[in-house]
């Protein structure tokens, strides 16, 4: 196993290497420049070249990349443009929020999602299938920015229960009380579309588990119902599940993004959207690679726990 | 049956978390009086007033800062702040200010010559010592600089190159906001983060994404501010931030979406509106293409249906304008000039007069971005009225800084028409840069249309050079009527800008500078 | 593709989905000669009219423009664009994923890393890199979405190929020569299309949606154009004071993705070849029983069937798999019942606890006592502490019946303790001692494999040790040697009949094999098409069979004794059980058929233990 993950690990640094390439290229690729977006109306050509110089950005691309590239692996991911501060400390504290809102969503969603289409599933044609059914494809056609605003008028403007927008409150917060108050909102609403895709999944999955012999054999064995559900049954279908919750865990962490926005989340995903539209380059690239990484490391951790959940995977 | 248990009993647990975490205290924490909580459009990127360029942090700055000079209140006209007086030699070259007496900064070092003679050196200085806490991307605005000096502790004089009349409106503009020289040789490169003045309200904190928080200075050689605090909360989403201002989660909201305005009609709201020096038009590619024609270009003032833009699409947020110069700049407009009205019949007849086959245009349309208030909306609005006289639009859509990075460098080739609007603070700024044939995108300007004008490059070079005002404005009155008729842009609105405040807020005006001066609010 | 198009409409909610689609479809296409308004035609005086006003059905936008002619439009670009993409993505993610699953290695390593370099990537700055490259527009925007999507069907279907990829149908193919690109076509791409198309029909939806997002970036129909994802863009700025402008658009999307989503399960339902079968559902914890009357209790066996009766409903077909069997076994005693596949052996004994997967499955007459009382229609309760307790079942294929994640041990203690209250500790050592009573060697280490691990008599022995957990009274086996080689079975048949003489167990013995019938039963009851149709002593039954089917199923069998033997095909196939004749089911292959035996129900006659169901037997006096 550890050598497995080790290889695993290793086979990470071209990919990771690959993105570092791909981003730099987007970024310099794309029309406008931090210069440009720092001035605005008056970016004269003038000014813009003054201030690129000033921010170190006359060099040629390919010496750029190496010497971003030789800082970071020293760990100095440079500093933010637009903001004014190292770009590993922004990109820190903004992925803390976001690893929160989504950590939190994506277990709403792993939760919700496994047991609605667990029990959709054992109670197939039910009509807690159908209302699951509905309930589900329901949420995966509702634009997220669309529910999230509504429930801010619903819950924060006209019931006054939860409030608005923000990670913690102005005055009086900062507790841990505080923060859940703060995500009840923004956690379900990122949480909705993910949890439609995993119940549909497990319902399927669980489906055809069910109708597999093991099953009956459990049953002639005297397992109770409950237990054949939840234990056989379910534990056979993870195996089909868990990848799917490793490829909805990128679905939850870039819809993060409308999330963000709509709840003024200070996470990384709307950081990244606001540096790409400030061009702010090295906070996009830096912002990406560690996304990445994370993105990268946690594909691991599924095809992990997918091995030591089935002990016929060969690592 | 015990699947059904098990599924009640997961419900169960799923309702209490949800209680226990957000429904059972509903006691919002409220925010206490003399706290004034200001919804921002974004997070600022510092608060050093040399390192920034957008109004929104202008907002901050102008909070926790002087200038020498301030504009008065409700006017663009200059009056002291930082410096008493100021005189100005025959030439308009020499500008000598004499400095207010016993002016402290929040870290305790004392306003002087020396100071004022720092700050401008470390914009415009390449090699001085804190240049390095840059880039200062607008000291341009000072760039007529020659050289500062200190004649005596209180008294400072700048020389400039030549003579330039915006002068002492710059100096009131934000770059021109007076820093603690202490504070930034102490802080360095993280002065921003750690700022010092001398205005009304003291930097107190900064939560990353969270809040920017200063309060009450009771040493402010104006007077102490009647506010504790205030806390600007940066909230980008402009339904976010109407929600909180509705479920009072802010006390103070500026840049109202139109659309929303609707909204804070009671009587636990009013609504500020203020006009200021902004223009909104259509920048007309006049070397190429249909638009290469006058006559095609008036038609297209003509046929745009400008009061519906901003009555309709904008809600009534703007003015209908008439030329390129705002009217809040009160003493350089010309207050004889008529919009175009509109008229899809004179523009019908125009066009069969000007008798241009091809009118295909392509227009080019941002997402969004400074000053350009609704513009997807505007421009299919506007695409429309064009295509009702006869021309047939195509819209190009860019984000902002792709968008600038195509208009920029002009139109030719690629475009005939393209939205643009422009805030300034002085009437010379907008024309200066994007009217004259000198300003064409390939000497360093920003007339993206090619219009050229012999006359109206002459009457702006004079206005910049004129020190006295009464003598500018004819010139800049002249040249208004000049560019009207000729048309190189369709003159569209003039914004006002608006502001929210929930009724506990009292004295809040909002200025035609943009800026938000905050220290006459009361909040109950 | 009749039968395709059959399947779907029998599924009554695909069809919704299907009409309601072809219906947005037909409109969308029709949009042009409607009598709608012109969608781009402004109005700003008249704008943010809520639905339902005058000459607005649906209300207009911030422009004044009609919504509902809008809608139509934009419905019209949306479906395009949402299938090009979804079928661009589709295509190229699945080439990408069959490939890499297929030929592993490197080739899989280097797509995949390459996948998950685009999957890490934040999409947003992949849509920006597009609109530099290529410009704004729809056709653009349409790129950035399908390329966005590519990384995701590319991971579903590695995933299922690899599965495929290792199957034995695929090995044969190579076997029989055939090239990488032939069997990718013809074996593999038929099984993954099922996942193509439900991944599709998920992935529209979002698709739609994403247009909404992408046109944030300017990326998108250029205005006055609008899809339905940037007329959702376009209302954002009035969620608030005009919900209903976000609320169209919002709906339209809705009916779009929830009818592709009903379509589309149901295409994958008819496409499922298992699924085809009309077993499209799970099973319930016991089978449904629906009978009128319950048989008085008779006999003296431990377990006692009385003219039981168990069918499969399947649509508007009723498949009668069990029709009126009665059948009884002592303490000590071996049933053997034996029949053709089809025969409806293994339903009878599945019958017994329940076990038949309902639905489509429906226990519909008769009684089956254990101890006199009554197990059709038990409380699950009594039900479920019965079985595997006293009455306990061995399956064949032990690969399939055992679970594949859980160690054996386990799977063996938890037999144990579902009935009785044992620490785990010692239900493990009981588990390792049945592991030895079935003569495994090294049985506390074997209790740590999983059953994969094991080879198919070991498995069996599992299987056996299972059943014996809890000293069961009754063991049901059905087929438990079949697919076990020669010297196993004879092991495993020796092991079973030592056991039942030495703890007095009841076995219902289910084979096709008379070899094994004659090695171990006493009594043997012959089922075909759902009925016992000749039942007597084992040594009687073998040495002068009665009834003209048991005949030939013996005829087949050379030799009696040790031995393989299989049943050799008889001319032509048991009925279908849905269309029985009147009369014997037999008839129609039975070389004695007489006009008589298709006229009407023959009853199973006899004296003592010996009986048939023949009109005209081959022994006069059985």
């Amino acid at each position: 196993m550890g050598a497995y993950i080790l290889r695993r690990l290793i086979s990470a640094i071209p990919v990771l290497l690959g993105i570092t390439v791909i981003v730099f290229a987007i970024m310099e690729m794309i029309p406008g420049d931090p210069a440009t977006a720092i001035l605005g109306s008056y970016a004269t050509p003038e000014n813009v070249e003054k201030l690129n110089r000033e921010l170190g950005l006359d060099k040629p691309a390919v010496q750029r990349y190496f010497i971003w590239l030789g800082n970071m692996l020293t760990g100095d991911f440079g500093q933010s443009y637009a903001l004014n501060r190292p770009v590993l400390d922004e990109v820190l504290e903004r992925f803390g929020a976001t690893l929160i809102l989504a950590g939190v969503a994506f277990v709403l969603c792993s939760g919700l999602g496994v047991l609605a289409g667990v029990v959709s599933a054992a109670r197939q044609y039910g009509p807690a299938d159908r209302a699951i059914t509905f309930v589900v494809l329901l949420g995966i056609s509702i634009p997220s920015f669309f529910l999230g605003m509504m429930m801010i008028l619903l819950f924060a403007v006209k019931l006054r229960w939860l409030p608005v927008s923000g990670m913690y409150a102005i005055y009086g917060g900062g507790d841990l009380q505080d923060l859940l108050r703060h995500l009840v909102m923004p956690a379900s609403a990122l949480a909705v579309v993910a949890t439609g895709v995993i119940a549909r999944l497990s319902r399927g999955a669980m489906l055809e588990v069910l109708r597999q012999d093991f099953i009956r054999t459990a049953r002639a064995k005297g397992v109770p119902e409950r237990r054949v559900i939840q234990g056989h049954a379910l534990r056979a279908a993870m195996v089909g599940i868990i990848p799917v919750l490793g490829i909805q865990a990128g679905f939850v962490l870039s819809g993060a993004v409308y999330i963000e926005m709509v709840f003024q989340w200070p996470g990384v995903g709307r950081m990244l959207v606001d540096a790409i539209l400030k061009r702010d380059i090295l906070l996009v690239q830096g912002g990406v690679v560690f996304v990445a990484a994370c993105y990268v490391l946690f594909n691991i951790v599924v095809d992990v726990a997918q091995s030591l959940l089935d002990p016929r995977i060969k690592t | 049956m015990q699947l059904f248990d098990w599924t009640r009993r997961g419900f169960i647990a799923v309702l209490g978390a949800a209680a226990l975490s957000g429904l059972a205290p509903a006691l919002q924490a409220q925010t206490p009086p003399g706290v004034l909580i200001v919804g921002q459009i974004a997070e600022p990127k510092a608060l050093d007033p040399a390192a920034v360029t957008a109004v929104n942090d202008f907002r901050i700055l102008m909070n926790v800062y002087d200038g020498l000079v301030r504009y008065k209140s409700g006017t663009l006209e200059v009056e002291p702040a930082l410096a008493t007086s100021w005189t100005i030699s025959e030439d308009g070259t020499e500008y000598t200010f004499k400095l207010r007496e016993g002016v402290t900064f929040h870290d305790g070092s004392a306003l002087t010559a020396d100071v004022v003679k720092f700050n401008f050196d470390r914009m415009l200085q390449d090699d001085h010592p804190y240049h390095d806490t840059g880039p200062f991307p607008l000291s341009f605005f000072f760039s007529s600089i020659d050289a500062t000096e200190v004649v005596d502790p209180l008294t400072v004089k700048f020389t400039l190159s030549a003579p330039y009349a915006p002068f002492l409106s710059n100096l009131a503009y934000p770059t021109g906001l007076i820093v603690s020289q202490a504070a930034v040789e102490k802080f360095g490169a993280d002065f921003g983060r750690n700022p010092s003045g001398t205005g009304p309200f003291k930097f107190a904190e900064w939560r990353s994404n969270e809040a920017v928080v200063v309060e009450r200075n009771p040493d402010y050689w104006d007077g102490a501010p009647s506010l504790e605090a205030v806390v600007f909360r940066p909230i980008t989403d402009a339904n976010t931030r109407t929600a909180e201002m509705l479920a009072g989660g802010i006390d103070l909201m500026v840049e109202v979406p139109p659309v929303a305005l609707s909204q804070f009609q009671g009587d636990a709201f009013s609504v500020v509106e203020q006009a200021g020096p902004h223009v909104w038009f259509l920048i007309l590619n006049a070397k190429e293409g249909p638009f290469a024609n006058k006559l095609v270009r008036q038609a297209a003032n003509y046929a745009v249906n400008k009061g519906a833009l901003v009555n309709d699409v904008l809600e009534g947020t703007a003015e209908v304008a008439a030329g390129p110069t705002p009217p809040a700049f009160a003493w350089a407009y010309n207050d004889a000039l008529e919009p175009y009205p509109y008229d899809p019949e004179k523009a019908r007849a125009l066009l069969a007069e000007a008798g241009e086959e091809d009118l295909s245009l392509t227009f080019y349309v941002t997402e969004g971005g400074s000053g350009m208030l609704d513009p997807v909306a505007m421009g299919t609005a506007i695409q429309a009225d064009l295509e009702a006289v006869g021309f047939d639009v195509k819209i190009e859509t860019y984000e902002w800084n792709t968008f600038l990075g195509n208009v920029n460098p002009g139109l030719e080739g690629k475009a005939d028409m393209a939205e643009m609007a422009w805030m300034t603070n002085d009437p010379d700024t907008l024309p200066f840069l994007a009217l004259r044939t000198e300003a064409w995108p390939d000497k360093g300007g920003f007339n993206s249309g090619y219009y050229s004008n012999p006359e109206v490059d002459t009457l702006l070079e004079e206005a910049r050079v004129a020190t006295d005002q009464a003598e500018r404005a004819a010139l800049y009155k002249k040249m208004q009527v000049i560019v009207q008729e000729d048309a190189p842009w369709v003159f569209v609105a003039n914004w006002k800008q608006n502001a929210v405040t929930s009724d506990k807020v009292e004295h809040f005006a909002l200025e035609p500078s943009f800026f938000l001066l905050l220290k006459d609010v009361v909040k109950n | 593709m009749r039968l395709f198009a059959g399947l779907l409409a029998r599924n009554r909610l695909a069809l919704v989905g299907a009409v309601v689609l072809a219906a947005v479809a037909v409109l969308a296409l029709l949009v042009p000669v409607l009598p709608v308004r012109a969608p781009n035609v402004t109005d700003t005086a008249a704008r943010y009219l809520r639905p339902l006003s005058e000459g607005h059905l649906l209300g207009t936008d911030h422009l004044g423009r009609d919504l509902l002619s809008r809608l139509l439009w934009g419905t019209r670009l949306s479906l395009a664009v949402g299938f090009a993409a979804a079928v661009i993505a589709a295509v190229i993610g699945a080439a990408l994923g069959i490939v890499a699953g297929y030929f592993g290695g490197r080739t899989d390593n280097l797509i995949m890393r390459g996948v998950d370099m685009l999957m890490a990537f934040p999409y947003i700055l992949l849509a920006l890199a597009i609109v530099a490259a290529l410009g704004p527009g729809l056709l653009n925007a349409l790129i950035a979405v399908a390329a966005v999507n590519v990384p995701f069907f590319a991971r579903n279907i590695r995933g299922i190929t690899v599965g495929i990829a290792n199957r034995e149908f695929v090995d044969a193919a190579r076997l029989a020569g055939m090239g990488h690109w032939r069997i990718i076509w013809s074996e593999i791409l038929p099984n993954v299309v099922p996942v193509i198309v439900i991944a599709m029909s998920t992935t529209i939806g979002w698709m739609i949606l994403e247009t909404a997002g992408l046109s944030f970036l300017g990326l998108g129909s250029q205005p006055p154009q609008a899809d339905l994802g940037s007329m959702l863009g376009e209302a954002r700025a009035a969620l608030i004071t005009a919900p209903h402008t976000s609320v169209v658009p919002g709906v339209m999307i809705l009916i779009i993705v929830m009818s592709i989503n009903l379509l589309g399960d149901g295409v994958r339902d008819a496409l499922d070849p298992r699924l085809r079968s009309g077993a499209l559902s799970r099973p319930m914890a016991a089978t449904r029983v629906a009978r009128d009357t319950v048989p008085e209790p008779q006999g003296d066996g431990i377990l006692t069937l009385q003219a039981l009766e168990t069918q499969f409903h399947v649509g508007g077909r009723v498949y009668r798999a069990v029709n009126k069997v009665s059948l009884s076994v002592h303490p000590g005693e071996c049933l053997g019942i034996i029949g053709e596949s089809g025969s409806g052996k293994s339903v009878t004994a599945l019958s017994v606890m329940g076990l038949v997967a309902s639905p489509p499955g429906v226990i519909t007459g008769g009684a089956a006592r254990y101890r006199g009382d009554d197990l059709i229609g038990a409380p699950y309760e009594t039900l479920r502490s019965l079985r595997g307790d006293r009455i306990a079942y061995i399956f064949q294929d032990p690969l399939a019946t055992l679970h594949p994640l859980y160690r054996v041990g386990d799977q063996l203690a938890e037999a144990i303790r579902v009935h009785h209250p044992l620490g785990r500790a010692e239900a493990w050592a009981r588990a390792v001692a049945l592991l030895h009573s079935v003569r495994i060697p090294n049985p506390e280490s074997r209790a740590k494999a999983y059953p994969h691990e094991m080879s198919g008599g070991m498995r069996q022995r599992v299987g056996i040790a299972m059943a014996l957990a809890n000293d069961p009274d009754v063991i049901i086996a059905d087929e438990p040697t079949t697919a076990l080689d020669v010297t196993v079975q004879a092991q495993i048949l020796s092991l079973l009949d030592e056991l039942r003489r030495a703890r007095g167990l009841a076995i219902i013995f289910i084979t096709h094999d008379f070899g094994v019938v004659a090695q171990l039963c006493d009594r043997v009851a012959v089922m075909y098409a759902g009925r016992i149709v000749e039942e007597g002593p084992t040594g009687v039954l073998l040495e002068s069979p009665a009834h003209p089917y048991t005949r030939r199923l013996i005829d087949c069998v050379p030799e009696l004794g040790a031995g393989r033997r299989r049943l050799a095909a008889i001319p032509g196939l048991p009925p279908a059980v849905d269309q029985l004749p009147p009369g014997c089911a037999f008839a129609p292959r039975c070389g004695r058929k007489q006009p008589a035996c298709e006229a009407g129900e023959i009853g199973l006659e006899g004296s003592g233990a010996r009986r048939v169901r023949c009109l005209y037997p081959e022994v006069e006096e059985p």
